[in-house]
């Protein structure tokens, strides 16, 4: 046998005996594992930068006016309106989509305990053409109104607010046009708390479309609408099921957030983007043509299922996301291994109004499925009060950029000369 | 309108068929259907008999779910409008018409608007090679000569409802006034409606705009962004569509929507992505398009609401037999 050190050999040779099923994740952990960029793939400079405070606090002091004492991490105020919903605190549950782990209970229980939190909640793209609406003799636990009604039974009054998306193959499935005259949504579009999401991309795979590992057999049902690859051999038991990136320009985009606004005029209007090299131009279009909020998910995003180049060599990491679109005066969401309070607090510094939780959620839901995502988001929540108060802010609309130190920038000095 | 009590919802089926209102109300549009088959007849449109279902629909429909059937395993839509059957039609004639069943699972919001109908009738009206102001044309000499033809064959169930013929003075000697949309939505503004300029005119503000008139008036030149994909757009104000409503008078509101269509087959794909489609499910008709459609206009003026302006009637479940309002099920 020759070797050839100076090359990966091994996956040469695992390319050489497999074929097309080397090119993606191993499909035997489909359904138990949740996928995204590897933690060592070195592009995640938001969590190699540190949080600075500073030792003149003069937001303290403008505090202590109000109070009339010495604030503590308790004044510092979470709550805040982030896509035309009133959250509790800045940090919104992601869409699980179609993938097969939030498809098996973990999808309900997370809704019922974000319900509980009155944090907003996005509904996944594909939910319905793969998992059915929940009506008409439709197993309701995995569709679509199983999600909203373990929600909308669970939310506070006048908090949250549930995002439902859809992609261009839901279109065919007309999920908004379902969901707009649902008696189960009623409620929630009455008080304002219902939202489409307009899926533009994702993070775990900029540039392509949803990904779902399927039986053969199930695989059949879809073919109409989807693309079926026999990605993993013609012996394997799974097929890769793709949808279609769906294509847009800036018109395009624009004029569907339109129809959007024309069409479900009680609803509000979010759009989704991948961290493309012109997310920054992209969110502004969607901003101006009256997008309520913009959620851009980082490269290191996802839950679903990915070719393992996408996953390690594709799309912007989210702090340069965050560069490029500078901080807005709009809703600008964000998602990318987003679990605890600091890296939820430098997004919120670089621009973001919100942060989503996706696979953490999942886990979270997986590890106590009463109680798991609510203790999730207590400590995020309890993290950041810490963090803002060190940093003499009780208002996470004053965080800046300045809060952060990003190792090999260069060091502001006050002694110069 | 007449104040016909309690207009809200529809009694029972045998208290509508026979009540007396009811029966004037359905004479009333058999005279308007009848009227319509003879100015359009005499006009050299033939009639066609519409498809009931088919692959896709129009989708070009604010917030209203289509109704999915299962042909033979493949999903088929009930028809929310022939138009795309409209212009494939005008492959065997010019001018065609069709007196076209639709069904729209309109949003709840609607139900208590007085003008939707979950299963209604339109006329439906394309004519090769038109313009929207030749269309404009047809579509108001069509409600002229409908409402002469029944103020003429309908006095006594016009005066059983109350209906002062006077009400159409001014439709039957006086052009309809065409305004674009910026001007309703300036003139709504005025009028503290919060209307926005991107959108459609909604429900509430088409009831303003047409309290403010003593006869219908058009409505054009849409914006890109409110409409499907039909619709087509300006070719000189990119952005503007070629399309017009036309809307009632006295608070009746729209009885007709229609323009100018996009045939060419890029620009349908282009109009497709920017209303959200998949233009693969669109095959049959982009085939069609890649080998070439004649460019048209026409219309659809709905026959129930038709029936409700020339009746009068409060609410426009009065002017169907079987009337089936957003979330309620009934017979």
């Amino acid at each position: 046998m020759i070797t050839a050190r100076q090359l990966p050999e091994d996956a040469i040779r695992a390319r050489a005996r497999e074929g097309s099923a080397a090119i993606f994740p191993d499909v035997a952990g489909y359904g138990r594992s949740l996928f995204g960029a590897d933690v060592d793939s070195g592009i995640d400079e938001l969590d190699r930068a540190r949080i600075v405070p500073p030792v003149f606090v003069p937001r303290r002091l403008e505090k202590m006016f109000d109070l009339a004492r010495e604030p503590v991490y308790g004044d510092v105020g979470l709550s805040t309106v982030l896509g035309g919903f009133t959250a509790p605190s800045p940090v919104f549950l992601c869409a699980f989509g179609s993938t097969q782990v939030a498809g098996s209970g973990l999808g309900i229980a997370a809704s019922e305990q974000a319900g509980r939190l009155g944090m907003p909640m996005v509904i996944g793209e594909n939910v319905v053409p793969m998992h059915g609406y929940g009506r008409m003799g439709e197993s309701v636990e995995d569709g679509l109104l199983g999600r909203i009604r373990a929600y909308a039974g669970a939310v506070p009054d006048g908090l949250g607010g549930v995002v439902v998306q859809q992609s261009t193959e839901d279109a065919d499935a007309e999920v908004w046009n379902l969901v707009y005259s649902d008696p189960s949504a009623t409620e929630l579009l009455e008080t304002g708390r219902l939202a489409f999401e307009l899926k533009v991309g994702q993070g775990a795979k900029p540039g392509l479309g949803g990904m779902t590992v399927l039986s053969r057999t199930a695989a059949v049902e879809v073919a109409e609408q989807y693309t079926v690859d026999e990605a993993f051999g013609r012996d394997q038991a799974m097929v890769l099921r793709s949808s279609s990136p769906g294509t847009f320009t800036g018109e395009i985009l624009r004029q569907q957030i339109h129809l959007m606004r024309n069409n479900y005029p009680r609803a509000r209007a979010w759009v989704k983007l991948h961290p493309g090299r012109d997310v920054g131009e992209a969110a502004r279009v969607a901003w101006a043509a009256g997008a309520d909020a913009v959620t851009v998910d980082g490269a290191e995003g996802g839950t679903g299922w990915a070719p393992s180049v996408f996953l390690d060599q594709v799309g912007l990491p989210l702090v340069e996301c965050l560069r490029r679109v500078g901080k807005p005066d709009a809703s600008l969401l964000v998602s990318g291994r987003i679990w605890e309070g600091a890296r939820a607090l430098k997004c919120l510094a670089m621009g973001a109004s919100a942060v989503g939780l996706g696979r953490a959620a999942l886990l979270a839901v997986d590890e106590d499925a009463t109680e798991g995502l609510v203790r999730l988001v207590r400590c995020l929540e309890l993290e950041l009060r810490l963090l803002a108060s060190a940093l003499g802010k009780y208002d996470l609309a004053d965080l800046t950029p300045d809060d952060l130190w990003f190792p090999g920038s260069s060091a502001r000095t006050e002694h110069d000369g | 309108m007449t104040g016909t009590p309690d207009a809200a919802l529809p009694p029972g089926t045998r208290e509508h068929l026979t009540s007396p209102v009811t029966q004037a109300a359905l004479r009333i549009q058999n005279s308007i259907t009848a009227g319509t088959r003879e100015y359009l007849g005499m006009n050299g449109f033939v009639e066609l008999q519409p498809p009931l279902i088919g692959p896709v629909t129009d989708p070009g429909c604010r917030g209203a779910k289509q109704v999915d059937v299962d042909y033979y395993g493949h999903k088929y839509k009930m028809m929310t409008s022939v138009i795309l059957y409209k212009q494939a039609s005008l492959l065997a004639f010019d001018k065609i018409f069709y007196v076209a069943p639709n069904v729209r699972l309109e949003p709840l919001e609607t139900s208590t608007t007085g003008r939707h109908l979950v299963e209604f009738t339109q006329i439906d009206v394309e004519v090769a090679r038109a313009s929207r102001e030749e269309v404009l044309d047809i579509a108001q000499g069509l409600l002229r000569h409908v409402v002469a033809h029944t103020l003429r064959e309908s006095k006594v169930d016009l005066a059983t409802l109350g209906r002062d013929q006077e009400a159409f003075t001014a439709l039957l000697e006086e052009d309809f006034e065409r305004m674009t949309h910026r001007e309703a939505v300036s003139r709504l503004q005025g009028l503290r409606h919060g209307q926005s300029a991107d959108a459609e005119i909604d429900w509430q503000g088409e009831r303003i705009i047409s309290e403010q008139t003593n006869r219908p008036f058009f409505i054009v030149d849409y914006p890109k962004g409110s409409r499907g994909f039909t619709d087509g757009e300006s070719s000189t104000e990119p952005g503007v569509l070629r399309n017009f409503d036309l809307i009632a008078s006295d608070g009746f509101g729209e009885l007709c929507s229609g323009g100018e269509r996009t045939h060419e087959y890029r620009r349908l794909i282009e109009r497709m992505r920017e209303t959200g489609e998949n233009p693969a499910k669109y095959a049959w008709y982009l085939d069609l398009a890649r080998e070439g459609l004649p460019p048209s206009a026409g219309f659809g003026m709905g026959l129930e609401r038709v029936t409700r302006y020339i009746a009068g009637l409060d609410a426009i479940w009065q002017a169907n037999a079987y009337p089936k309002l957003p979330g309620i099920a009934t017979p």
